[in-house]
């Protein structure tokens, strides 16, 4: 088939981009511009306060990765907090999801209660954790009571990532089993109930027909799950005040990031670099993602 | 929570677009702002970090004093109440700086060094009287160049707060040395519901320890802290941690610093500054304690000195007015109001004589350390070695690995971080 380019046709797409016009601007103010000036940044050495100044640098920035102590500690505790609350938070979604679509009595009234934690700003939840992980705390009180040893959660290097991830899990959960509870209104009554007559139980009936027909929004989940945990930074900044510590327990590749742009001088451009290398490891993660998953639909 | 991060995310994008933005903004406003016309009143930013309301009230009654003085000059006084410097630093290269702002010695080599303050000696008249200031505190604000970038407006030594009556039931002096201190904490000490020494395990509390022994813990603007001399000197504060079991750190009986510890009687004593004294007092009213000058270490006196200045942004457009403000919050007249109740200490020594803070029971401490304190601050890398120092430390502290190894980790982690700068 011949495509002519009629006037008309110039029109049309003409008028279409101006009618987009600020919603590009926008895109481009926003959201292009700034990618385009960090990975600018990534390959200069920047001098922001006093002279401003760019210097080239080519690829040193990313070389600096390779012998930082501290960006290699942060990966790593990285690396561990998405491998743990990843699945344990997909996990826990699906079973809160399916529980409460059983047909409970009152399940409404639990679905918002469930809901409650994801509607709390996570600064604020983070500052209510912290109060219940004090050492005289809330925690440690219950601990206790039932005969468990109890932890100092925000001082000791080795349980201070574990307090995050738990309160972490609890908070982001109830997300994403909101957008499994409506996957599983779209799966057919018709399926249960042959496999009801097939003399299916509960158990064979949720590992059968309810985690397979899930298995485009599991994908969803776990993916959204990734980048949203690759980018841990509020929590472990609050629970820290910003140092990621004790012992660089606490420290996250963002939070790493963060350091670099605002609190030493002069390290804007290792700061983008390293900002970079996270959107490349997120990327590499979510392919690798779906490869596993063999699952391309939805999104 | 995805969300939230991309926000995140999006958010620190913006800033970093924006300040750009904000930058070239700042220039044309500037122009715009050139000449200011005579009659016009000036308004100048001054920016600091909050304190307690009844520092605030002193504070703004210092400032009401200033502009019936000059009422030409209108203050606009901002508190930036969380992570001051990296508001601060955002700010001064978004074209978007306060005239006067507060300045921690411990972070002023670094800023100094980047150009954004501007130097101060040109404005100073005979009358300002440069020489009233305590020399150390004056010299933490010279730049490279040896000219002065800030005037100091108040400071605090470490002091050792003790329990009376805690000390009087178990029958111990209050300690002269580090020695008696240890023997001290042990008395005190009752399981873990009270320790007899509250600790802060990190670099700006230990410093003058760490340097007891004859180490040094910068050289050359370079951590040099694993060297063997300041190992052994700390080595003490470890050791009543792990082997006396006589010594906490706040967030092991669930309190956010020494003073709160130390008020909550947690702790028998503490080693902390002027800034709590207040605190105690409001805080818990009933409590019975008393200051001592800090244990000698090998017979020797030390102590550390914190000390704030008020600085000057090279762009501001009102230099003039904004000297007025500094020269007046670091003169006679308004630091003798700044510092008349007592919540700071004045640097100018012909103030501190007419306040009489020596004779003051529980500041006396304070200002004996004065001669002989070591100013918290120690070149542009300092922020860097402390943070690689408190993280290493702490795990020593805690006993998860020695403290040679500890420290020789955080020595190399540091300077690697300063080498690739």
């Amino acid at each position: 088939m011949k495509q002519t380019f009629t006037k008309k046709m110039w029109r049309e797409t003409g008028s279409a981009y101006f009618l987009l016009s600020p919603a590009l601007f926008v895109l481009l103010l926003f959201i292009i511009g700034p990618i385009v000036f960090a990975v600018f940044l990534a390959f200069h050495k920047v001098q922001l306060l006093g002279t401003t100044s760019f210097e080239f640098v080519g690829l040193d920035n990313f070389a600096r990765i390779a012998n930082d102590t501290r960006a290699k500690i942060a990966l790593w505790n990285t690396l561990k907090y998405v491998a743990i609350v990843v699945p344990c938070q997909t996990i826990l979604a699906l079973v809160l999801a399916a529980t409460l679509n059983a047909g409970l009595k009152g399940q409404k009234f639990f679905r918002i209660v469930y809901f409650l934690p994801t509607l709390t700003s996570s600064a604020v939840l983070t500052l209510i954790f912290m109060w219940m992980y004090n050492q005289n705390g809330f925690i440690n009180h219950v601990l206790e009571a039932v005969g468990l040893p109890t932890y100092n959660w925000l001082g000791d290097p080795d349980v201070a990532l574990n307090a995050i991830m738990i309160m972490n899990i609890w908070s982001t959960a109830p997300y994403f089993m909101v957008i499994y509870l409506a996957a599983l209104q779209d799966i057919p009554d018709s399926l249960y109930e042959a496999a009801e007559l097939d003399g299916a139980n509960a158990w064979q009936k949720f590992w059968h027909i309810t985690v397979p027909y899930l298995r485009p929004v599991t994908s969803f989940v776990v993916v959204m799950g990734l980048i949203g945990t690759f980018q841990l930074f509020d929590q472990s900044y609050i629970f820290s005040a910003g140092s990621g510590g004790p012992n660089n327990s606490t420290l996250t590749v963002v939070l790493l990031i963060y350091q670099y742009a605002f609190k030493t001088l002069g390290t804007m451009g290792y700061a983008a670099a390293l900002a970079f290398a996270l959107a490349i490891i997120i990327l590499i993660a979510t392919l690798i993602q779906r490869k596993l998953s063999k699952e391309e639909s939805l999104y | 929570m995805g969300k939230t991060k991309w926000m995140a995310t999006l958010g620190i994008a913006t800033l970093l677009f924006g300040s750009l933005l904000a930058g070239c903004g700042g220039e044309k406003s500037e122009q715009a702002n050139g000449g200011n016309k005579q009659g016009e009143k000036v308004e100048v930013t001054l920016a600091g970090w909050g304190g307690n309301p009844s520092e605030q009230k002193l504070l703004q009654q210092t400032i009401d004093d200033f502009e019936k003085k000059h009422p030409d000059i209108k203050v606009k006084y901002e508190v930036i109440a969380d992570q001051y410097m990296d508001v601060i630093k955002t700010r001064l290269s978004g074209g978007q700086g306060p005239d006067v702002f507060y300045l921690d010695a411990f972070e002023a080599p670094a800023l100094i060094e980047t150009g954004a303050l501007e130097p101060l000696d040109e404005y100073v008249t005979d009358e300002f009287d440069i020489d009233d200031f305590e020399k150390p505190m004056l010299d933490a604000f010279k730049g490279e160049d040896g000219k002065i970038y800030g005037f100091p407006k108040d400071y605090s030594t470490l002091a050792l707060f003790y329990n009376k009556k805690m000390l009087e039931e178990a029958g111990v002096e209050v300690p002269k040395t580090w020695d008696e201190l240890r023997e001290a904490a042990k008395k005190l000490t009752k399981g873990k519901d009270v320790y007899g020494f509250g600790v802060a395990p990190e670099l700006a509390r230990l410093y003058y320890i760490a340097e007891s022994k004859g180490g040094k813990v910068v050289t050359d603007n370079k951590a040099s802290f694993a060297d063997s001399k300041v190992v052994d000197a700390l080595q003490p504060i470890v050791d009543m941690h792990l082997k006396d079991k006589t010594a906490a750190q706040p967030n092991e009986v669930g309190a956010t610093w020494g003073g709160e510890m130390f008020g909550q009687g947690k702790a028998a004593m503490v080693i902390e500054g002027n800034w709590a004294i207040p605190f105690l007092q409001d805080t818990f009213p009933n409590l019975e304690f008393g200051t001592a000058e800090l244990p000698t270490i090998n017979g020797k006196k030390a102590t550390m000195a914190y000390t704030v200045a008020y600085v000057m942004n090279k762009d501001s457009q009102k230099k003039e007015a904004a000297w007025k403000l500094i020269s007046y919050l670091t003169g006679k007249e308004g630091m003798k109001t700044w510092t008349s109740k007592g919540y700071a200490l004045p640097t100018r020594k012909s103030v501190a004589a007419e306040l009489g803070f020596d004779k003051d029971p529980l500041r006396a401490a304070l200002v004996a350390g004065a001669p002989y304190a070591t100013v918290w601050q120690n070149g542009t890398n300092l922020p860097i070695i402390v943070n690689n120092f408190n993280n290493q430390f702490v795990s020593a502290f805690l006993g998860e690995r020695p403290l040679a190894d500890a420290l020789k980790e955080a020595e190399k982690t540091a300077n690697s971080e300063i080498e690739s700068q």
